[in-house]
């Protein structure tokens, strides 16, 4: 069974809104649509192609970065600024074509477990605008504490991601594991970590793939904030990923990819932190 | 399923082609007559299909038809002919990089997209741009060599 | 050893690179006449079951629905799939469509349809009511007393007197012994005795299986498919739709990668029967899915290793066990577990060699040829415990080899023992120089530097490792290939041959040997091949066979036309043939006085005198089936936190003989390198417990990209090959063999871990780290 029945090809994002307020339910977006073939659906949708929205783009603004929600995993991994990091994790993105048409807004909106880009965001502390009638911000903490379209109603569309830039005496660090380099994740560790005279004074860690969805680690961040940065330091912190529903990948055990996911874990917090200290992003 | 009409430029012709709303612009692309993109998993993991949409290597399998209305398509029809050849169609040929082929036009794609953007790409960027093209003859080794020979004919800048 | 060649050795471009890259319609599926039907199976969701009925009603009454087949409406004829010599030493175990079904991607019935949204409909539309049965989902529970039988068909034959059980589930053995195992091993002073396990692996050709058939306005059939073996194909079509030989006509256009999967008649028996009964063209096309599950895979086999050694490093016994799962049929059973002795046990001296092959029916998907046959599990086994002797012994393993590896001149008594379904032919080695691929191979990898593990420290380390492997060049006596070649007017000859090539090159390196014989440039050789109406009969692409075997015929034709060519050329100059030479298309009077063209030959013979077409046509088999050999080495790096293995470089150093075309020749062995690393790492199927593949997809069951390889370089060591075209030896296969062993090796090396079975993912070597309590 074909997924769409009908198409329309709105040029600008009211017109988007308008053509899925009007659909409903049979409606769907399709922003670069290399993930369709995961979902399944009871009846065929009406595609509502957000490719000519005007969506797409990076600007620097606010400290950070704005990020059009049709911006391409290519377009991130080409944009180069100071403080700018999500390249590198556009650099470990599955292979040049599904770079060229995945967008940022697609691999966050509706989120499989080996997603990369939440896992970076949630580090990053992005926030993501949502196009409305009333339009709104949410933080990346609240955006991905569940399957995010959940926030979207009728007509209803990510517009953008802000991104605050990584600055001066802070790092950021990103793992991902594979068996091949285009391969499905089966851990992702992002950290972001801010240093002062030796001390770590800030740090956002986050996790995926090794799980269902992706979390930050609150209590590994805890751990870290106060104290000087060391291995030991790090190892403790890693302890305290806790209890979790672990994956089993492609015929990796759950035992190994608890495994993994705290050895990338460890490994980003320590890239993160040597970056800070380091004066490199 | 609707068919519906959709307006795109095909190696540089403007089409008006009937599509389905689930067609892929794969099907489309052999159903009218180019064959050259080739179906080798049809889930976007070996890039077969490979066809260049406004500039950028796409898997055309993982391309709906309507996702390409308005848009240029290049598929390896474009790109030479036995007494003109594309560069990089020589180059292929001419170190043996060419086994069974049936990688080869999805592999000269991806390579032409980075060639048309950069002039003398790197090893890593190559590998880069390519990594989406999936050979089974080759290992990839003679590939390599016929880009780096025609980056260094060209008088690599790098 | 190079002799002075025009053509031969030389990398001239393949013939059909250029079109190829151009991206012209030169593929089955290209081809495809307007209106075809599209064909889709109907496949088994049990691995093992009883078909009590089936009720294909709803399917036919589908608008557009043009045929429905099954056990019911086509003829019970066993078979086997395998595309080999006649009588083939594979069991007669298939049929089109059968009453049991036995494994999950078996056969239940085909529907041919006007579209292909149309068959698949139709295909859930047919209702099957399945009694399932239990399943054999491994070699240990397919030999246990009382195991479910998967062949109790009553029809199910060998073709040949070969043992063959399968009330016992057992599909072929072979075995031999020289000397007594027993009695060598207690006389070794260090003795290995370890099992190694090579694991399910699908070929992989980029383009899948594709096939279409179309009755020609004389009402003949015509099948154009992606096969590496037309003349089988045509065969096997005839016998399984019972129509005479004569009706069928089977070409072979250019074909995306084969590596063995092609050598098996999987799809054209429906096509057939489909285009017969529907008289419309009809087309079938496996997706990737169908072509991991319902196609064909390496057997997977473990083989038992037990080598005795004295402390001076000589072997007294080397003996060899085999358990191949065969999977569901017995396509290749037999001769993939013989293989796996014939190829590697003549390798190393040893006074007491003993070995057996056991292939199994299992329920799980099936066997088949696959590059390397047997040689590619035997070789992981050898190269390994050869390590692990090495080790006991305390020497270095590439010592051991030196000491212990067949040389020039030397012969085994394996090569008598084990043939193909057959006794084997004796042969003493011709041409060898494994001696100096491992020294040269060794210098490029730099075996030097190369330290014990126990000496490594910190979170990265690195290993280097090495395998030797030998295989064959054609099977003697039983493989056959044949060429014609006649003159055109303008100096340029057609060439015809039914060896088919299937992206190796081998149209350009046959041509370059009709090239080399003729004396006229490559250029002026138009290649065709393969079409069971026009071009003479050949065994097909299998067996490292087509240089070796089919060249010689080309060569052995070049000749017979050389002879025409002169004697026309005498006739004009007033010469007799001895008096003249041939080459660049000229044939001259030695004494200067006079030449004359190939194109004025031509003219002469078609126009002005005793007109007659110059032209011939030549058969050959071989006698020998000489060894090309190869030392492979590897570093790699190992990451000890997570397992994960980088591969820093890898080094082939081949000895094919003569290269015809160097370029083509390390094209081959790049290829199977990458296909060998590939297959080491990380390719393997993963199985419900139920016994459905899990991962039948490339996102799932992954190949190496442009991305992940590492460097690799090829060394041809020439040598030259009396009995081959030119000095050549075969070189497709035996580079996919050294990937397994020279990794684990390499493993071994870096961290003190030994894997004995594949693939080496992080997890094993992580597991293995965690269980020597070595953790950095």
């Amino acid at each position: 069974m074909s997924v769409f029945k009908d198409f329309v090809l709105p040029r600008s994002v009211d017109e988007a809104r308008a053509a899925l307020k009007q659909l409903g339910a049979e409606g769907m977006p399709v922003a670069g649509g290399t993930a369709l073939s995961f979902l399944r659906h009871k009846e065929p949708k009406v595609a509502v192609d957000l490719s000519r929205a005007g969506l797409s783009g990076i600007a620097a603004e606010n400290g950070g970065f704005e990020i059009g929600a049709m911006t391409s995993i290519t377009a991130l991994r080409e944009f180069a600024a100071p403080g700018w990091v999500l390249d590198r994790v556009a650099h470990r993105f599955v292979t040049q074509q599904i770079r060229n048409q995945s967008t940022l807004g697609g691999n966050i909106t509706r989120v499989f477990a080996w997603c990369d880009f939440p896992v970076a965001l949630l580090a990053l502390d992005a926030s993501i605008t949502i196009a409305s009638d009333t339009p709104r911000a949410v933080d990346a903490d609240e955006f991905f504490a569940g399957q995010p379209v959940r926030l979207l109603k009728a007509g209803e569309l990510v517009r953008s991601i802000h991104v605050p830039a990584v600055r001066a005496g802070e790092g950021f660090g990103y793992r991902k594991h594979t068996r091949v380099e285009a391969d499905f994740s089966q851990a992702t560790a992002a950290a972001r970590v801010k240093v002062e005279k030796g001390v770590i004074t800030g740090a956002r860690v986050a996790l995926g793939a090794s799980i269902p969805m992706p979390v930050r680690l609150p209590a590994v961040e805890q751990a870290l904030v106060g104290r000087k940065g060391a291995i030991h330091v790090v190892n403790e912190a890693v302890a305290l990923i806790g209890t979790r529903t672990w994956r089993s990948v492609a015929g990796f055990s759950q035992d190994y990819i608890r495994h993994l996911a705290s050895v990338a874990v460890a490994d980003a917090i320590t890239d993160a932190w040597k970056a800070a200290v380091e004066g490199r992003a | 399923m609707n068919a519906k009409t959709i307006q795109l430029t095909i190696n540089g012709e403007a089409r008006s082609v009937d599509v389905g709303a689930g067609e892929s612009l794969l099907h489309l692309l052999r159903r009218i007559g180019f064959t050259g993109v080739k179906n080798g998993c049809d889930e976007g993991a070996c890039g077969a299909c490979t066809v260049i949409l406004n500039g950028r290597t796409v898997n055309a399998c993982l391309t709906f038809a309507f996702q390409a209305a308005g848009g240029r398509v290049e598929t390896i029809e474009f790109l030479g002919n036995f007494e003109n050849p594309h560069p990089l169609q020589k180059a292929l040929a001419d170190e043996g990089a060419v086994q069974c082929g049936y990688c080869i036009p999805g592999m000269i794609l991806s390579a032409k997209a980075l060639l048309d953007r950069k002039a003398a790409p790197t090893d890593e960027e190559w590998s880069l741009h390519l990594d989406g093209n999936l050979c089974r003859c080759t290992g990839y080794e003679k590939i390599q060599s016929a880009l780096r020979k025609l980056v260094a004919a060209q008088g690599g800048d790098q | 050893m190079s002799r002075n060649f025009q053509v031969v050795n030389k990398s001239v471009r393949k013939i059909d690179a250029l079109a190829l890259a151009l991206g012209k319609p030169m593929y089955a599926g290209d081809k495809v006449p307007p209106g075809a039907l599209h064909i889709k199976f109907l496949w088994s969701p049990h691995a093992h079951a009883v078909i009590k009925s089936i009720d294909i009603r709803a399917a036919e009454q589908l608008p557009g629905v043009r045929c429905v087949l099954y056990h019911g409406n086509v003829p019970r004829i066993p078979h086997t799939t395998a595309g080999q010599g006649y009588p083939e030493p594979s069991p007669y175990d298939t049929f089109m469509f059968d009453t049991k079904v036995r494994f999950v991607g078996d056969r239940v019935a085909a529907v041919a349809a006007d579209t292909p949204e149309i068959a698949a409909a139709a295909v859930a539309a047919i209702q099957v009511e399945y009694e399932v049965l239990s399943a054999v989902l491994s070699i240990d529970d397919a030999m246990k007393d009382g195991a479910p039988v998967i062949h109790d068909e009553p029809d199910a034959f060998a073709k040949i007197p070969v043992q063959y059980e399968p009330g016992k589930n057992l599909a072929a053995f072979v075995g031999m012994d020289v000397g007594n195992l027993d009695e060598g091993l207690a006389g070794a002073d260090v003795v290995v005795d370890e099992s190694y396990y090579a694991h399910y692996a699908q070929h992989c050709p980029i383009e899948p299986h594709v096939a279409f058939g179309y009755m020609d306005p004389e009402g003949r059939l015509v099948i154009v498919t992606s096969t590496q073996v037309p003349f089988h194909v045509r065969r096997i079509v005839a016998q399984c739709i019972e129509m005479p030989i004569r009706q069928i006509r089977v070409i072979k256009p250019r074909i995306g990668g084969g590596f063995g999967v092609k050598q098996e008649v999987l799809m054209e028996d429906v096509v057939a029967m489909m285009t017969v009964r529907t008289q419309k063209p009809c087309l079938l096309t496996f997706t990737r899915e169908e072509e991991f599950v319902s196609s064909r895979t390496r057997h997977p086999i473990r083989t038992r290793i037990r080598l005795g050694a004295k402390k001076d490093g000589t072997f007294t016994a080397y003996g060899m066990d085999c358990l191949s799962n065969t999977g569901a049929y017995g396509s290749h059973a037999l001769t993939v577990v013989c293989n796996c002795g014939s190829k590697m046990l003549p390798l190393y001296r040893a006074k007491n060699i003993h070995f057996t092959g056991t292939a199994v029916y299992t329920n799980l998907p099936v066997g088949g040829a696959y590059r390397g046959y047997g040689a590619t599990q035997s070789s992981f086994a050898v190269e390994s415990a050869m390590d692990e002797l090495a080790e006991k012994l305390g020497v270095d393993p590439l010592a051991l080899r030196q000491q212990n590896h067949i040389v020039s001149g030397e012969t085994s008594p394996v090569f008598r023992a084990l043939g193909e379904g057959k006794a084997g032919v004796e042969q003493s080695i011709g041409s060898c120089e494994l001696a100096k691929c491992i020294t040269l191979g060794a210098k490029e990898i730099g075996w030097k530097k190369r330290g014990d593990w126990r000496k490594k420290t910190g979170r990265m380390r690195r290993g280097i490792g090495m395998a030797c492997l030998m295989q064959g060049s054609s099977i003697p006596e039983i493989d056959m290939g044949a060429a014609s070649i006649k003159m055109n007017e303008d100096g340029s000859f057609n060439l015809l041959m039914g060896a088919t090539d299937l992206g190796t090159g081998s149209d350009t390196v046959l041509a370059q040997i009709g090239a080399e014989a003729l004396g006229c440039d490559v250029s002026k050789i138009i290649v065709y091949s393969s079409d069971t109406d026009m071009t003479p009969f050949d065994v097909g692409a299998y067996a490292s066979s087509t240089t070796y075997l089919s060249g010689a015929a080309v060569k052995n034709c070049a000749e017979k036309v050389v002879k025409q060519i002169l004697a026309v050329a005498g006739q004009m100059l007033g010469r007799k043939p001895s008096e003249l030479a041939h080459g660049d298309s000229v044939v001259r009077a030695k004494d200067g006085s006079g030449q004359v063209t190939y194109s004025e030959i031509a003219l002469h013979s078609l126009y002005n005198a005793e007109q007659h077409q110059i032209g011939a046509m030549s058969s050959h088999i071989t006698h020998k089936s000489p060894p090309p050999f190869s030392a492979h080495f590897v570093e790699v790096e190992i990451d000890t936190e997570t397992g994960a293995l980088k591969l820093l470089k890898y080094v082939a150093a081949v000895d094919c003989g003569t290269a015809i075309n160097p370029k083509l020749a390390e094209g081959q062995t790049e290829g199977g390198v990458m296909n060998g690393i590939s297959y080491a790492l990380t390719e393997e199927y993963l199985f419900s417990a139920t016994g459905r593949m899990t991962n039948a997809s490339f996102q799932d069951y992954k190949l190496f990209s442009m991305r992940d390889k590492p460097e690799i370089k090829t060394i041809l060591v020439p040598s030259y090959e009396k009995t081959g075209p030119y000095g050549a030896k075969s070189v497709s296969e035996i580079c996919i063999n050294g990937a397994l062993p020279a990794i684990a090796n390499a493993i071994y090396n870096a961290v003190g871990v030994r894997l004995r079975e594949g693939p080496f993912t992080a997890e094993k070597i992580w597991r293995g780290l965690r269980a020597m309590g070595a953790k950095a």
